[in-house]
């Protein structure tokens, strides 16, 4: 009998946690019918921060979730689940392949198409997309870049991003040089003026993201690429080693500040206090370099992306191709962001619907200028007078002079490839200026060939 | 009768298994948190991703490790830090823990500013010590990057590369990044193994100090002989606990320098973070994190060996 006693606690608890493990017991069938349509976007509607760098995004999604749900009231409720920029692609990679909780529809940038693909995380949506009425809509190029290896369409595409160069007007009286001589030499007259000609992101941090930044831009510049067509790696060719060469004499010759080799993000602090003349990166990079002081101390200091259209706009700073090569034409990166429907999404009908919906003439502008942070997909959109701003024209008509594409070409393990260049330029432009720059890139191509 | 032989052989059943039904869940957790995880590393050190599923690649996850530049290198510096980190912060737990253990005045309230590092985490840590330091715009960078202080260029810690290697690939010396990443870190590690450290000397009898203090011994020789030898159960416990945060941690480093400058302060638990969360190469970081569990299983067993020599010499 006091066996008995003992026994029973345990059968209780045993009987609870059985309890908790049982499924649910299934809703009352009054119950609404209205579903949830889960995203992850690195924006978080209920960040009101505005000094957060994401508050474009953020301010976004406050916008049109409340817009979404009455358009789609009683069918769909949209659920936004914030994630940080740099841990996204990981967490949706380990949920797909985990089985876990994932969302109908992610925001992605096309360089990570590749390491998605390679992990089986998305779905293929070219037999729908192709049968909706926006489709013939699209710009090619940006389709291209959402498009897998094997032919599948894996991202809807929404907005084109560019890198282009931003410069303090001031500090280049005669314009932005065009050729890497009048470059060194305006260079060397700001030098005089205790004043750095260019800031850039020139640590390896962040896995190596310099690399699809200025590196691929002076690269490209100099006519030269990553890899050989076949989805090998080459990186030691005469045009790389000429720009990598020309990147260590702007280091070497004190030309860069400091702070463009200290991670984090920090090189912009020298184009905002226009220590530095001229930053290249995205063109999305307005909304995160501010509050900015012009060479004149005109400041712009509402501290958001206001100050640097605001600074286009009275044309302290001006937009521009690189520096090209003689003979070559300025190159650039460019990155389409879009949306992707992981595998073992719940509610790919919810998702089909909200693409639908972002595709619209009301929607599509408002996403571009919001969270898409570059030129629209869409080309009827491109034509609307939300896209005819002076920052725009300004961008537009620097890439008009300038040949954009992604910089991992036909690099497969492109998160791989991006960490290694990165970290070899960094060792030859930085860290050891004597090295040879042909072995040291050699090194690094056989490296990643190796596990190709 | 037959029904009583029956109870009572239920009963003796009962009775002998009783012992396993009552550590069941505690095995069913185990097996769920502890042995299916290293399982499936393991599995996963063999496979490789590829678009349709997972392919069995064998060793060739190690062969590629082995073949990586980066991975020779970041065991370097992972050797280095944790010299550098343990040896610290044991050293200065120590002495700091010798203070306090003298009765000052007000010691509760030094007690309570110690444990101030202990209670913030690592990642802030990492941003405050990083936002000190920020080339030309940090707290410090006007006297750090002072060349007419230190040396013909000054030092920006977050950027100088580490000076050239006195022991072939070896990354000795550090760059000062390392060295400021170990005195982060330290700092921080700093009130727990203080904590460790007094209460373990508070346990040393004060008779016997003093009965050695009559017999004529020195302070060093009251440390030697008396203290380090009644504390060496406790110190081997906070080198435990400080080779394996530093083993592991990755969040300083993250949020200080981000293995930067260039590679210079990549350790090997930051190059299991890049290939595994970055690269998304599941597969290569379970073989790394394989090989860091066997370098973590190596340092504590030859811990214990070391510690077990000295008491046997003591």
């Amino acid at each position: 009998m006091k066996r008995l006693w003992t026994l029973a606690p345990l059968l209780l608890v045993a009987a609870f946690v059985l309890a908790a493990c049982a499924t649910p017991a299934a809703p009352p069938a009054e119950a609404p019918a209205v579903k949830d349509f889960v995203t992850w976007y690195q924006y978080d509607q209920d960040n009101v921060d505005p000094a957060s760098d994401e508050r474009v995004g953020n301010e976004y999604l406050r916008q049109t979730m409340p817009l979404f749900n009455t358009a789609f009231a009683g069918k769909w409720n949209w659920v936004n689940q914030p994630k940080a920029f740099d841990k996204m692609a990981a967490e949706i990679v380990a949920a797909v392949q985990a089985g876990g909780d994932v969302p109908d529809l992610f925001e992605m940038g096309s360089g990570d198409l590749n390491q998605y693909y390679q992990n089986g995380t998305m779905q293929n949506l070219r037999g729908w997309a192709e049968q909706q009425s926006w489709w013939k809509d699209l710009d090619p190029s940006a389709v291209a870049a959402c498009t897998g290896p094997d032919g599948g369409l894996y991202c809807v595409p929404l907005s084109s991003r560019p890198h282009l160069v931003y410069v303090w007007a001031d500090r280049f009286p005669n314009g932005y040089p065009r050729t890497p001589e009048a470059f060194m030499a305006e260079a060397e007259r700001l030098k005089g003026e205790g004043l750095y000609a260019i800031t850039f992101f020139g640590s390896t941090a962040f896995d190596g993201e310099g690399t699809s930044r200025a590196i691929w831009t002076t690269v490209a510049s100099f006519g030269g690429s990553f890899d050989d067509g076949q989805g090998r790696m080459k990186l030691d060719t005469p045009e790389n080693i000429a720009a990598i060469s020309f990147l260590r004499e702007i280091v070497a010759k004190g030309y860069a500040p400091e702070i463009a080799f200290a991670g984090g993000f920090q090189e912009e602090e020298a184009f905002k206090d226009a220590s530095a003349g001229s930053f290249p990166t995205g063109l999305f990079g307005y909304r995160y370099v501010n509050p900015l002081v012009a060479p004149d101390g005109t400041a712009y200091s509402k501290g958001n992306e206001q100050d640097m259209l605001d600074a286009i706009a009275a044309g302290d700073v001006i937009l521009s191709s690189f520096i090209a090569a003689p003979g070559k034409q300025p190159g650039c990166g460019i990155e389409v962001n879009g949306m992707a429907m992981p595998v073992g999404a719940k509610n790919p009908d919810a998702a089909y619907d909200y693409i639908n919906w972002l595709m619209t003439p009301e929607q599509n502008g408002v996403f571009v200028l919001g969270p898409g942070g570059g030129f629209p997909a869409l080309l009827t959109t491109a034509q609307t007078d939300a896209f005819q701003t002076p920052f725009y024209k300004e961008a537009a008509k620097a890439l008009s002079q300038s040949q954009c594409r992604s910089w991992y070409g036909t690099l497969n393990r492109v998160k791989e490839a991006q960490s290694l260049i990165m970290k070899t330029v960094y060792r030859l432009i930085k860290e050891d200026p004597s090295l040879d720059i042909a072995t040291e890139l050699q090194k690094a191509q056989n490296e990643y060939n190796a596990g190709s | 009768m037959q029904r009583m032989i029956a109870r009572r052989r239920e009963r003796g059943w009962f009775r002998d298994t009783l012992p396993f039904w009552l550590i069941l869940p505690t095995i069913i957790v185990l097996l769920a948190v502890q042995v299916y995880p290293a399982i499936y590393t393991v599995w996963l050190s063999l496979h490789e991703r590829v678009p349709t599923g997972w392919n069995w690649v064998g060793i060739n996850n190690f062969t590629r490790l082995f073949n990586m530049g980066l991975f020779n290198e970041s065991m370097g510096h992972t050797l280095i830090f944790l010299v550098g980190y343990a040896g610290l912060t044991m050293i200065l737990g120590f002495f700091i823990a010798q203070l306090l253990n003298r009765r000052l005045r007000l010691s509760g309230f030094y007690i309570t500013l110690l444990f101030i590092p202990w209670i913030i985490a690592d990642i802030i840590v990492g941003i405050v010590f990083r936002l000190l330091v920020v080339p030309d715009y940090g707290l410090f960078s006007g006297i750090l990057q002072n060349a007419t202080l230190l040396g013909p260029n000054g030092i920006s810690v977050l950027t100088t590369s580490r000076p050239p290697a006195l022991f072939g690939a070896f990354p000795f010396p550090p760059a000062p990044a390392m060295i400021y990443l170990i005195l982060a870190s330290a700092w921080r590690a700093l009130p727990f193994i203080t904590l460790l450290m007094l209460a373990a000397m508070q346990t040393v009898p004060n008779e016997i100090i003093e009965s050695a203090r009559i017999d004529g011994a020195s302070g060093a020789q009251i440390t030697r002989r008396i203290m380090i030898p009644i504390m060496l159960p406790t110190m081997v416990v906070a080198l435990f606990s400080l080779t394996l945060s530093g083993m592991n941690g990755v969040g300083m480093v993250f949020s200080l320098t981000g293995g930067g400058p260039g590679t210079a302060t990549e350790v090997l638990s930051y190059l299991l973070y890049s290939i595994g969360w970055r690269q998304l190469n599941f597969g290569r970081a379970a073989a790394l994190a394989m090989l860091i569990a066997v370098v973590n299983w190596l340092l504590i067993s030859g811990t214990l060996r070391l510690t077990r020599v000295q008491e046997r010499s003591i």
